[in-house]
């Protein structure tokens, strides 16, 4: 099934030729969770502070769907 | 009723439909409550002084320090080592005389927040720890205070404004239960580029001054995320978390 990834805030270095907001099409199989599609980006856990898929807060478990759209954030805390 | 010093003095944004003399009285009944006296705070305050909010509190606990000035344009040299509050009100003060400027030299905690910001119409985040930011949202979110959440890293940004019960509230999209692990890996300063929160503290002022104006469209349901390498922005939908620890119960 087809999703798509988006990563911010430094985490496009992980990924050979993202860019920042642009969508990364991925196919994954069924019971992909979030967490397996982090190893599968090579994306170490711990460097994500956020994982969104269609807009919600979603923990590494979150088995994802046709069409989702995952956003990945690290920690942007500073003020 | 504006002054005549009043009309000159905001004479380039009265002549906008979107504000009109109206529109200026509304900035002046203003009560907007700054929480953070550092970059993001130091331009959202300058700008909202300087378009006329009425009145500003600004909350801080810490004294000026040579690291502040490369992003903390309210303080500078001459006041390393005052308090960022007695800096930022001598920096407002200056720039516009015509406003009230509060200032809270304390820590903002679950003890003084609620009292604190139940003073204020709007609140903006300008701080730079977790801890506080979720103490804020919480108090928000029971007062039903609209928040202008901002943060930065580097070059990166983000900025969203929270209407409790109608929009996610910070806890929705950065649950406490899932930083916590995250958090305590982190250790030494945030670096942060000098423009980083300048763009993003303008910006907050900006959804303020929508708010107070009511015009244009708050970011409620939308993240904005900022990337200074690119100049990009990215318009992130964000939605509530249903049964969130923070704002689960409110409609």
């Amino acid at each position: 099934m087809d999703v798509e990834v988006r990563v911010f805030g430094g985490l496009e270095s992980l990924i050979p030729g993202a860019r920042f907001g642009q969508g990364i099409p991925l196919e994954v199989q069924e019971g992909c969770s979030v967490g397996l599609l982090l190893n599968r980006l090579a994306i170490p856990r711990e460097k994500v502070f956020t994982m969104l898929v269609n807009g919600c807060h979603v923990t590494a478990d979150a088995i994802l769907k046709e069409g989702d759209r995952i956003s990945l954030f690290p920690a942007i805390g500073g003020g | 009723m504006l002054t005549e010093k009043q009309r000159a003095r905001y004479e380039r944004q009265i002549i906008l439909d979107e504000i009109g003399e109206e529109g200026q009285q509304r900035l002046a009944s203003g009560k907007v409550l700054v929480i953070g006296a550092g970059g993001l705070g130091s331009v959202s305050a300058l700008y909202m002084a300087a378009g006329g909010v009425g009145t500003i509190g600004i909350v801080d606990d810490q004294v000026v320090e040579l690291s502040n000035l490369q992003r903390q344009i309210l303080h500078n040299t001459d006041r390393i080592g005052t308090l960022k509050t007695t800096s930022a009100k001598l920096t407002l003060s200056a720039l516009n005389p015509d406003i009230s400027i509060n200032t809270y030299n304390v820590r903002l905690d679950e003890e003084n927040a609620t009292q604190i910001i139940s003073g204020y119409d709007i609140v903006v985040s300008a701080l730079d720890n977790q801890e506080t930011r979720y103490v804020v949202n919480s108090a928000c979110v029971s007062l039903r205070k609209p928040l202008v959440e901002g943060a930065v890293r580097g070059f990166s940004g983000l900025l969203m404004t929270i209407l409790p019960g109608k929009g996610p509230c910070y806890c929705c999209i950065f649950p406490k239960s899932s930083c916590d692990s995250y958090l305590t890996g982190l250790i030494g300063p945030i670096p942060v580029f000098t423009t980083t929160p300048g763009i993003i503290g303008i910006l907050q002022a900006q959804e303020v001054f929508k708010l107070l104006l009511k015009t244009g469209t708050p970011l409620v349901k939308e993240m904005l995320v900022y990337d200074g390498l690119t100049s990009s922005f990215y318009h992130q939908e964000v939605k509530r978390m249903p049964g969130c620890s923070c704002c689960g119960l409110l409609n």
